[in-house]
């Protein structure tokens, strides 16, 4: 159904620069690896935009750290890792789409379901 | 694959991204769509729906890096505006000697057209006919709207001297209107805003 593609779309846009910071947390990683780690949580992209400018915009922010290392003898990559102000971006990301989380499950009714023997 | 990466790189050296970083972009892709090939997967897999728009994708992530060139308001080279100028001057004047030929050449002093619609039949006056040097211009029912009449001899040459005035003309008020002020491409382009691609 379109419309549940494109709502899933908008709800990814929001949070998947938090998703790439929480990969990251596993630690270091270059592009490919961190789309494989997100499939690994059961988050996939196709059908979505790619992270390369999403890692664009962290690393611009200062939220990661970059290095160049050969990965597995192939060429060398560009790998992205958290920065401290990446760690409290997380942090600070993490308590928000709780609280936002929550608030939204409240207005849809899902909290009584869920307590309800 | 490689094809999606060289039209990146075109993208990225038409937004003035410098050439290590572009490089370093390149090689970072073309790591990340081997490896996901060599697992048999898709670029999709790597790119997901940007597999699709390489043009985009590469001005998305240069734009997020902040990679790109200074802004510059039409990416145009500048000579273009200058050559457009000189063609206009140059058709003009092919116009205005094309009309000089056709009198010399003619040996008549005059070119006759008809502005008002001919209506043929008895009586009727009727400036020109189908025939040799003459331009007709049928209108409804085969009667002539307009008509034109080189005199004189030389027919072809005046005929097809007249045809690249007419072609001129025509040519020369597409060029006023480009450069009037009030119509044309450069004043729609005033009104767009500029591109900014989004996450993708």
């Amino acid at each position: 159904m379109a419309n549940t593609e494109g709502r899933r779309s908008q709800l990814l846009r929001g949070v998947l620069d938090l998703c790439l910071l929480a990969v990251m947390e596993d630690g270091p990683a270059y592009g490919y690896e961190m789309t494989k780690r997100l499939r690994g949580r059961g988050l996939s992209i196709v059908g979505e935009g790619s992270i390369y400018p999403l890692l664009g915009r962290l690393e611009r922010d200062g939220l990661v750290e970059t290095h160049r290392a050969v990965s597995n003898g192939g060429p060398p990559r560009k790998y992205y890792s958290l920065s401290s102000a990446g760690e409290h971006a997380l942090e600070a990301g993490v308590s928000e789409w709780q609280a936002t989380r929550d608030a939204v499950d409240g207005a849809l009714g899902l909290v009584k379901a869920e307590v309800r023997p | 694959m490689r094809e999606f990466v060289e039209e990146c790189r075109r993208e990225w050296r038409r937004l003035g991204v410098p050439d290590p970083i572009a490089n370093e972009m390149a090689a970072d892709l073309t790591a990340d769509l081997e490896e996901a090939e060599a697992e048999g997967g898709s670029p999709e897999d790597v790119l997901g729906n940007s597999a699709f728009d390489p043009r985009r994708f590469a001005a998305s992530w240069a734009t997020a890096r902040g990679v790109t060139g200074p802004p510059s308001p039409d990416r145009r080279p500048l000579w273009r505006p200058s050559v457009a100028a000189v063609l206009t001057v140059i058709l003009g004047a092919l116009v205005v000697l094309a009309g000089l030929a056709v009198l010399v050449r003619s040996g008549s002093s005059s070119i006759a057209v008809a502005t008002r619609r001919i209506v043929a039949g008895p009586g009727a006056i009727r400036l020109f006919g189908p025939g040799p040097g003459r331009i007709v211009i049928p209108g409804p029912l085969g009667r002539p709207i307009i008509g034109m009449q080189i005199a004189g001899h030389g027919h072809a040459f005046s005929l097809l001297l007249l045809l690249v005035a007419v072609v001129g003309i025509l040519c020369l008020g597409l060029a006023a209107l480009y450069w009037s002020p009030w119509f044309g491409p450069r004043r729609l382009r005033r009104h767009q805003g500029p591109r900014t691609p989004g996450w993708n």
